[in-house]
């Protein structure tokens, strides 16, 4: 045995490559896959799912601003109570739910920029698709020039829509002012921020909403088409029984990523204005930390986290439903 | 009733084109005009640049060292592509074309874990980057201003989707092809760097171009990792805020780093937008 081992160990010590190369070669199939996948759970581990446990053993502790690391004593799910029912505004850069100012508290700004937001890309989304669906000359440019609002980094599509609702320079100020749709100064005023940072998101994300939805269309066998021709119907009528009832599980799954993408949104507000001014879920998380709220930050983290997660639930019965053949 | 239906949807057609165009390219054309315009006439600026000032594109490099800052994204997203399709390849393979106890979970963890917000994960990494989590008395290493410390975290963040998308890719590759390697005399590993990747090079050429794509623009990390000077790696997020100060906003320097910021985006776009499409679709469609 000994021996054996010493062998191993001068093998491993001349040639450790061959030797390592020589162990992987003796592992079965399932140990070969385990072994594939311990660099992706290691970095998963580490930078995700560690740090997803710790943050939620952080939201069952009380707040301590003088404590090493900011975490006060264990206190179950009193934070969530606290923050929930808006006992602990107060400490709280801005409130997580509150209805009497639906634009500076977490969850309504949220939820209003989300159903705003994903509504209107959805259905521009849908009219880029029909056209992305057709055949014509310069096609591929025209894709090309649709997609490019999707490759631009989070912060100079923030930088555009600042630059573009920036009183004094901005070209869209004045006519949206003597329309009463933004304020006098819209980048410091919550509700105008709110419209600036849909626009932006809407400029940026229908494109991703068309790819999704084109790849749908382009799964419809044309040959229904033909069939729609000859017994006369309109295009309207077509698309109102072929192509709108078959396109209709990519539109739910375009839905589903982007309402979930739209619920985490953080840099276009951080850019364009500030988080005191338009405190989404993640923002308030942000400027939460920076108080040295640590367990507050952790728990309207998991918070936001979980709302997300009814969200999908509520997308996941919907496949549900559809795939029985309820539509 | 319309004498000809089939000119009047043709000239709907062009018309939807037209505004879809210009709503996708006009922020670009505006961007230009403010970077053009001198910055003392910037104000009242219409649709038409007020002066010709190429300038701002020099400046962009002289008052802020932004030429470094774009480098340090590009370099970040490097990295973190590189990160991605290594462990995600590996992953991938395994998922794809093997069967062993708890693949479902795994697969579906791997799934949930990329569906939490990136605050579920910021606070322990921030106490974890500025070594403040110790592990057996030794406190974990300083990465808080270092490469790691934004590319790692953007890799786990973009490799669920990678691992997704792969296994579906390995899975395409006819069986049997491994076994003719091996009995070649190739080891199990050379079966795949040799036989296996080479076929799948389409696939994570998808996942290289995603990837880069989505790290390059991603904003929470890179913003909140680094305190924002461009020797101690801040991407441009930090490189644009540097041109707004408390005593003064430089409009037209903001735009023009804009537009140098977005030019890399805009080569990839170009250049493999096929590439983008089945990677954005097949990663979501397959479910």
């Amino acid at each position: 045995m000994s021996t054996t081992n010493r062998a191993i160990w001068r093998r491993l010590y001349d040639k450790p490559l061959s030797a390592i190369l020589n162990r992987i070669e003796r592992l079965n199939d399932v140990q070969f896959a385990y072994l594939l996948l311990l660099p992706s759970v290691l970095l998963l581990g580490t930078m995700a799912l560690w740090p997803l446990l710790a943050t939620f053993e952080m939201s069952l502790h009380a707040d301590d601003l003088f404590a090493a690391g900011g975490i006060g004593q264990f206190v179950g799910f009193k934070q969530y109570m606290g923050i929930l029912s808006g006992q602990a505004d107060d400490l709280l850069p801005r409130p997580f739910f509150d209805l009497n100012q639906p634009f500076t508290s977490a969850l309504t700004v949220t939820l209003l920029f989300t159903v705003i937001a994903v509504a209107i890309e959805t259905v521009l989304g849908f009219g880029q698709a029909l056209i992305l669906n057709k055949s014509f000359r310069g096609r591929r440019w025209v894709r090309v020039a649709l997609i490019f609002p999707w490759a631009v980094p989070i912060v100079i599509q923030g930088m555009i829509f600042l630059l573009m609702f920036q009183p004094s320079i901005g070209f869209a100020v004045e006519p949206l002012q003597q329309l009463g749709v933004i304020s006098s100064a819209p980048l410091s005023d919550s509700a105008s921020v709110l419209f600036i940072v849909i626009i932006a998101d809407v400029w940026k994300e229908s494109a991703f909403m068309a790819l999704l939805i084109l790849a749908g269309l382009q799964s419809i066998d044309r040959d229904l088409y033909k069939v729609g021709d000859v017994v006369g119907a309109s295009k309207w009528q077509q698309f109102k029984t072929i192509t709108f009832p078959l396109v209709l599980p990519a539109v739910l799954v375009a839905l589903l990523f982007r309402t979930i993408a739209a619920m985490k949104v953080y840099g276009q507000v951080e850019t364009i204005s500030n988080c005191n001014t338009l405190p989404t879920m993640s923002c308030l998380v942000v400027s939460t930390f920076n108080m040295g709220r640590y367990a507050s930050a952790a728990t309207i983290a998991f918070i936001t986290a979980a709302i997300i997660g009814v969200v999908l639930s509520v997308y996941i019965v919907q496949f549900a439903r559809m795939d029985r053949g309820g539509l | 009733m319309i004498q000809r239906p089939q000119s009047v949807y043709r000239i709907l057609f062009y018309v939807a084109t037209g505004f879809f165009l210009v709503i996708a390219l006009f922020p670009i054309y505006w961007l230009t005009i403010l970077a053009l315009t001198p910055s003392e006439q910037i104000t009242n600026l219409g649709l038409l640049p007020n002066g010709f000032n190429p300038g701002a594109f020099i400046r962009v490099f002289e008052l802020v060292p932004f030429h470094l800052y774009m480098l340090n994204s590009i370099l970040l997203a490097t990295m973190a592509t590189i990160i991605v399709l290594l462990v995600g390849s590996l992953a991938g393979y395994a998922f794809g074309r093997f069967d062993f106890p708890g693949r479902t979970v795994i697969l579906l963890g791997v799934l949930v874990i990329s569906y939490f917000p990136s605050v579920t994960f910021f606070i322990p990494l921030f106490q974890l980057f500025t070594g403040n989590v110790s592990v057996l008395g030794v406190s974990s290493p300083e990465l808080f201003n270092t490469a790691g410390a934004v590319s790692l975290p953007l890799s786990a963040l973009t490799l669920p989707l990678a691992i997704y998308f792969l296994a579906t890719f390995y899975r395409q590759i006819p069986d049997g092809l491994e076994d003719a390697a091996r009995v070649e005399g190739s080891t199990r590993i050379g079966a795949l760097f040799k036989v296996i990747m080479p076929l799948s090079a389409p696939g994570v050429a998808t996942i290289a171009v995603v990837t880069f794509i989505i790290t390059y623009n991603e904003f929470f990390f890179s913003y909140l990792m680094v305190e924002g000077m461009a020797n101690q790696w801040a991407p441009i997020v930090h490189g644009l805020f540097r041109f707004q100060n408390a005593r003064h906003v430089f409009y037209n320097l903001i735009a023009a780093a804009s537009i140098i910021g977005v030019i890399p985006m805009a080569i990839l776009v170009a250049v493999a937008q096929n590439k983008i499409v089945s990677g954005l679709t097949s990663g979501a469609l397959k479910e």
